[in-house]
């Protein structure tokens, strides 16, 4: 054995990991069955795990050379884009270790294989997740009682004080609930099916029985996706977020795939008061999106209403000519890309690195029919019967008490015989059926290409992550609120804010809330 | 040569046919390729092993498995469109039985999960939207009023140009945390998820259960059903 050998503790936390992504997975998968699609052949979220397999590790290390994995989380969290609880939180980690147990169970690589990929995947992850959630102290929701609490109190504070109040039948309420029907419906269709572009983050506590969930939109414009080129032009904000605030409605659980429940049922009439924002790995913290008064917000959402309306119905025609093919490569990637804008944080993307399949992964495409998607996902992710899942008779698994766990563990015995290998190599050639792209990307700095989004994002650090500012959290600060550096921190952020600029770091909840009394 | 899954203690085999055939024939193809090539394990699996296993090889392993006569399931439309050799014709809307009698003049012909417990039920008129031709013809033609959409695609993109003119939605499968669930909810249309029905016909007048309480992840966790009836008034 080297020195660099594998550790006991190594394989104690990535096999940790594995089985809580295995418990929260199988809950996940249980409250919902699998999906059919008629217009998208689902099995290309197979192709995706494979390709996944092959390119993660090292794209992850790409990324890590420029930024660590937890300054990429400390930049997610001041941001409503793709870094999502659903495409970091479980995809990135989930797609990697499906892909690992499709092909153990093909009998192409054994549970000691590329053990190296696998620690280095889950500790990318580990390491990302606790930046991202750091202000909840959470790696994951489900160890929050499925909850997620993001935000730091600054922007709470502004998202409260901003947003504007509505009655269910007011202009806004209308514009604004039927906004976000149609984004979503956009949402669902860009990415082939897969909810992979909405994710809602929270609740949050506000004062008198409200509390508020951060519903984010995001790949709205031209982005990563070719088929958006042409279709999405004019949509001028690639990424949305809208806080929404209820009354008399407690969410009760927000999951890792950023889906909600409340109590009582989530009803459009139970919103009071609502916000618009943008942002993107250029934008220092959130953007107001005409958040000016009611009457301009109310005019952006029908705006932007009847361009997602029309984007969708162009959208939708071009998918129905599409080949199966073209189908399975397009959902393959979407749900592949999810970590990839990590690379446009760090400023080393490449087109080719997210956007294409492997040579590798796409020697298993004559196998991705309808019945073998539908059948392998549910035995992997349903009743857990793939052969590899299987454990001895005395085991009961958390949800099903069965004796079987979804992700094989890396066996222990490779401490003692040594018999594993490390990686499973660099990037083969890739390429896509799809076409070329022929945009750009849709950034708070305009249309940018490829080139010059590397650069802006190399040469950009958000205030709430330059060296003064990145530790100041809000524990810190609890201490510490009256400091100049603080001060700053929480002016620099309300610099935007229609009622907070310039109120500094000593506001309370209840301080907002006595002026939105007052107003 | 003992491969590593073989003489596994614990477990059994795949136990929906088609992953059982084809993994068990990529097995079989990656243990003949490994002693063929007199490789170790540690320079064969993401070594030659890749030039070893090939496209190719699992063009042959999906033809095997047709040549035997077997024909495989369809979900997407166009799997069926492009390659009508390899699948089975689509699943007809009738499969479910569900007998009743008329009481007060409406006769069950179906439950399904209720996604939001609204104040009243629907009524509607019954329509099938099955493809993505179906879709077009009411883009089109335009969308009845009140339509109830009876559906068997639980994803939100087949209907998407035309969701918002839906009176209520059928949907004969997911869970109302499922994408169509998702949307009709965001909508405000009234839905009723994983339904089973029988003996509706386009033109058919619905009434749909819609003000009965919601299923949750909680239902669906610990097996606890809440059918939401649809019932033809005749």
């Amino acid at each position: 054995m080297t020195s660099d050998a594998v550790t006991y503790r190594q394989l104690l936390e990535t096999n940790n990991a594995l089985q809580v992504l295995s418990d929260e997975i199988g809950w996940l998968c249980v409250t919902r069955t699998t999906q059919e699609s008629k217009l998208f052949p689902l099995a290309y979220m197979l192709l995706s795990f494979f390709n996944a397999y092959y390119r993660y590790p090292t794209l992850l290390r790409k990324i890590e050379a420029r930024m660590s994995a937890e300054e990429c989380g400390d930049r997610a969290r001041n941001m409503g884009a793709k870094t999502t609880l659903l495409n970091m939180g479980w995809c990135m980690p989930g797609y990697y270790i499906n892909g690992r147990e499709l092909l153990i169970n093909m009998g192409l690589v054994r549970p000691e294989d590329a053990v190296e990929d696998l620690m280095y995947v889950i500790d990318f992850w580990r390491r990302f997740q606790l930046a991202y959630h750091r202000n909840d102290g959470h790696l994951m929701t489900r160890e929050f009682g499925h909850r997620s609490q993001v935000q730091p109190e600054r922007q709470l504070q502004i998202f409260e004080a901003d947003a504007l109040p509505v009655v269910a039948g007011d202009p806004l309420h209308t514009a604004a609930v039927r906004f976000m029907a149609t984004i979503s419906q956009f949402s669902f269709l860009s990415h082939c099916e897969c909810r992979m572009g909405i994710c809602n983050e929270g609740p949050y506590k506000f004062g008198g029985d409200r509390e508020m969930l951060v519903r984010d939109f995001v790949d709205l414009s031209q982005c990563d996706f070719p088929w958006l080129d042409g279709v999405a032009d004019d949509i001028p904000y690639n990424n949305l977020t809208m806080p929404i605030v209820v009354k008399d409605t407690h969410f009760y659980l927000v999951d890792d795939w950023g889906s909600f429940e409340s109590k009582p049922e989530f009803r459009a009439e139970s919103i009071v008061a609502i916000g618009l924002y943008t942002s993107d790995p250029l934008t220092d913290g959130y953007i107001p999106v005409s958040m000016n008064d009611a009457a301009e917000l109310t005019a952006t959402f029908n705006k932007l209403q009847d361009l997602f309306a029309n984007a969708t119905a162009r959208l939708w025609e071009r998918f129905a000519k599409w080949s199966r093919s073209e189908m399975i490569e397009a959902g393959a990637l979407v749900y592949y890309n999810a970590p990839a804008l990590l690379a446009h944080i760090a400023g080393v993307y490449d087109q080719s690195d997210w956007m294409e399949i492997d040579d590798r992964a796409r020697r298993f495409v004559p196998l991705l029919n309808d019945e073998y998607g539908r059948d392998c996902l549910t035995e992997m992710l349903g009743p857990v019967s793939l052969p590899s899942q299987q454990a001895h008779d005395y085991v009961m698994s958390m949800h099903s008490n069965r004796p079987h766990r979804i992700y094989s563990p890396i066996p222990y015995g490779v401490l003692a015989t040594g018999d594993y290998t490390r990686t499973s190599g660099p990037l083969f050639p890739g390429s896509s059926i799809l076409g070329a792209k022929s945009g750009k990307w849709r950034t708070s700095k305009g249309l940018l290409d490829q080139d010059a989004y590397n650069q802006a994002a190399q040469a950009f650090t958000p205030s709430a992550c330059n060296d003064e500012n990145r530790f100041l959290d809000d524990y810190w600060l609890n201490y510490h609120h009256a400091e100049p550096a603080a001060q700053e921190l929480y002016r620099h952020a309300q610099r935007q804010s229609r009622v907070l600029s310039g109120r500094g770091a000593s506001l309370t909840r209840a301080d907002i809330e006595r002026g939105l009394a007052g107003r | 040569m003992k491969a590593f899954w073989e003489g596994k203690k614990f477990g059994h085999a795949e136990t929906t046919p088609v992953p059982s055939a084809f993994h068990t024939a990529v097995r079989a193809l990656v243990k003949r390729r490994l002693m063929e090539s007199g490789a170790d394990w540690g320079s064969f699996v993401f070594g030659s092993s890749y030039d070893l296993i090939t496209q190719k090889d699992f063009e042959v392993i999906e033809s095997d498995l047709l040549a035997s006569g077997y024909r495989f399931d369809v979900s997407a439309t166009v799997s069926a469109k492009e390659a009508p050799e390899k699948y089975k014709p689509l699943r007809g809307q009738d499969e479910y039985e569900i007998a009743s009698e008329a009481v007060d003049g409406k006769l069950k012909v179906g439950q399904g999960d209720n996604v939001v417990a609204y104040p009243h039920n629907v009524v509607g008129v019954a329509r099938y939207v099955h493809t993505a031709d179906d879709v077009i013809q009411l883009m089109i033609n335009g969308v009845p009023e009140d339509t109830i959409a009876i559906i068997d695609d639980s994803g939100g993109t087949l209907t998407a140009p035309i969701l918002e003119s839906f009176k209520a939605v059928v949907c004969m499968g997911g869970t109302v945390r499922s994408h169509l669930g998702i949307l009709t909810r965001e909508f405000g249309i009234p839905c009723l998820m994983n339904a089973k029905v029988s003996g509706i016909k386009n033109g058919d007048r619905l009434e749909l259960n819609t003000s009965t309480s919601a299923k949750t992840a909680h239902d669906y966790q610990s097996g606890v059903e809440k059918p939401a009836e649809v019932w033809k008034l005749v």
